[in-house]
């Protein structure tokens, strides 16, 4: 098996040096067998890319070794703005801060003086639309809405890469739909490069500009697709159902493969 | 990249559309508080015990009229009364409760001053764990009052012997509390602790501290609890010397009397005592912590 490789959007990527480039990566835990082989890639900065794979394609391992949280077995991965903000399927506020404390605590550990804390947390949360909220703890919020903190307080960490693990997979269908909207809106307006993590293949043909699938056992990539059209789209739209239709094609292939 | 203030205030339609779904959305999502009045949850909760109290007293006195024991063996309430109406009187319950609860309080301080140390070595040290975690759970299953004749020899009748035993018996309790309260944090939220990029202090102090709050909370309790039974016990034992008059000793200076009713009256006391601490002390503060996290069980609200 061979990684296809699709060529990405020219223009951006001989502009702009790549913000996450990954070189040869491998990784096993311990003597088990191999989780991740052989994974090239280069994000070109305020890229949003979607990686996507069905369950143990080591999806998730990737992206906590772009974050830095777990080692890699072999290879390199460079991102280019030092340590990238990450985003997890379970929204993780401190249950004892507000909303606005929780987002004031990543300003702090990023070294914003005091007196300007309070001020940018609101318009962090004013952003995904909160602002009124921010005096509630986390237990008063509905899941959607700590999500839309979660999403204000890696916002916090002004660092140019986001890194988002199955953020909205714990949601209804119907707020998942708005969050789409207000990521693709956030990501427009800041302009940071995204890697999205998902096994939804709507979600990542609503929301990439870039597909890339995993395969399963060792997970590789396997093929991706670029999406010119920069526009705006609706996930219950044609072109998002054609891509998607194309993509789960081959998803179930690559799961087929696993079944002898 | 940084966020221009510009950019966030720019304002397009579809962007007012997405926020009037969002707002209709939340309230929707909003789970609807329904707040009792500060008087209506106090009296829910004082009634119940108090009906109870007053329920078990006439049963006592039903019983004394009717089946009439002697009075030596079985006192009725009024008895009980009456003999802590003189213990008031002569100014021995007052000198009793204070000397006992200002032990018992500074003996509890001295115990989190010395087991929360201990707790936080125990949890953030794998080794020292190993070593000692087993030696801690047994101490904490130890019955504390098998000290009160080392610490006799030892410190001989002074506060030191008491001291002693209030230690032994509070601190095993306050440290594995700790422990356990580090052990039941999601390890989600070290995670963002780690991706926010926190210090291993600000790690310490920002994240795992406050996250291991209840448990050390309920550790405390038990501690407070450990530390009054044990008090209890060094003060029935070991009495004279340089010793105070606690209630212990009131308790064990009616038995030898033979005066059962002053024995039922002290035993009431500590019982008293001890309730008092809980709802006056560790209640209120629980409550706050657990409401704040939500993790109020809906019944107690």
């Amino acid at each position: 098996m061979t990684t296809v490789s699709v060529a990405p959007a020219p223009t951006r990527a001989a502009l702009e040096p790549a913000a996450i480039s990954i070189d040869a990566l491998g990784k096993r835990y311990g003597t088990g067998p191999l989780v991740l082989d052989d994974i090239n890639l280069s994000v070109p900065a305020g890229q949003f890319v979607c990686l996507l794979g069905a369950s143990g394609c080591g999806k998730s391992t990737l992206l906590n070794i772009i974050a830095g949280l777990e080692k890699p077995t072999v290879g390199a991965v460079t991102v280019a703005s030092g340590k990238a903000a990450v985003m997890f399927q379970d929204a993780a506020l401190f249950p004892w801060l507000t909303a606005g404390r929780n987002v004031e605590l990543a300003l702090k550990l990023r070294g914003v003086p005091r007196k300007e804390r309070r001020a940018e947390a609101l318009e962090l949360l004013d952003l995904v639309n909160l602002a009124d909220a921010a005096d509630k703890r986390p237990h008063e919020l509905s899941g959607g809405m700590r999500q839309r903190v979660a999403l204000a307080r890696s916002l916090a960490q002004d660092r140019k890469v986001l890194l988002m693990d199955e953020p909205f997979a714990a949601l209804d269908a119907i707020t998942r739909d708005l969050l789409h909207e207000e990521l693709e809106r956030v990501w427009r307006q800041t302009g940071r490069t995204i890697v999205f993590v998902t096994h939804n293949v709507r979600e990542a043909a609503r929301l990439g500009e870039r597909i890339l699938l995993m395969s399963s056992r060792p997970g590789r990539i396997v093929n991706e697709w670029t999406i010119t059209d920069t526009g705006s789209r609706r996930i219950e739209s044609p072109e998002v159902a054609r891509l998607g239709d194309e993509i789960t094609d081959q998803l179930r292939e690559e799961i087929r493969r696993n079944a002898a | 990249m940084p966020l221009e203030p510009a950019t966030i205030k720019a304002h397009d339609p579809g962007h007012d559309e997405l926020r009037r779904l969002e707002a209709g959305l939340d309230s929707l999502q909003a789970v609807p508080e329904t707040p009792r009045g500060a008087f209506r949850r106090t009296l829910d909760g004082v009634v119940p015990p108090i009906l109870l109290l007053i329920a078990l007293v006439a049963a006592w006195q039903v019983y004394i009229l009717v089946a009439k024991p002697r009075p030596d063996l079985i006192p009725g309430p009024l008895d009980v009364f009456a003999a802590l109406a003189s213990a008031w009187n002569s100014d021995r319950l007052q000198l009793a409760v204070t000397t006992s609860l200002e032990r018992g309080g500074l003996g509890f301080l001295l115990a989190v001053a010395i087991g929360t140390p201990i707790g936080l070595l125990l949890a953030e040290c794998r080794p020292v764990r190993r070593a000692v975690g087993p030696l801690l759970s047994g101490l904490q299953v130890l019955p504390s009052v098998a000290w009160v004749p080392a610490a006799i020899i030892w410190f001989g009748l002074t506060d030191a012997t008491v001291y002693f035993v209030i230690l032994m018996g509070a601190v095993p309790s306050i440290a594995n509390g700790l422990v356990s309260g580090v052990d039941q944090i999601p390890p989600q939220l070290r995670r963002v602790g780690t991706v926010l990029g926190a210090s291993r202090f600000e790690m310490a102090t920002l994240v795992v501290l406050p996250a291991a709050l209840p448990g050390y909370f309920s550790g405390l309790k038990q501690g407070w609890a450990f530390a009054w039974r044990s008090l209890m016990a060094a003060e029935i034992i070991t009495q004279g010397g340089t010793i105070g008059f606690g209630l212990g000793s009131m308790l064990d200076q009616s038995r030898v009397l033979a005066d059962l009713s002053g024995v039922l009256a002290t035993i009431l006391v500590i019982l008293f005592v001890g309730i008092l601490v809980e709802l006056v002390v560790f209640a209120p503060i629980e409550r706050r912590l657990l409401r704040r996290r939500g993790l109020m069980a809906a019944g107690l609200r």
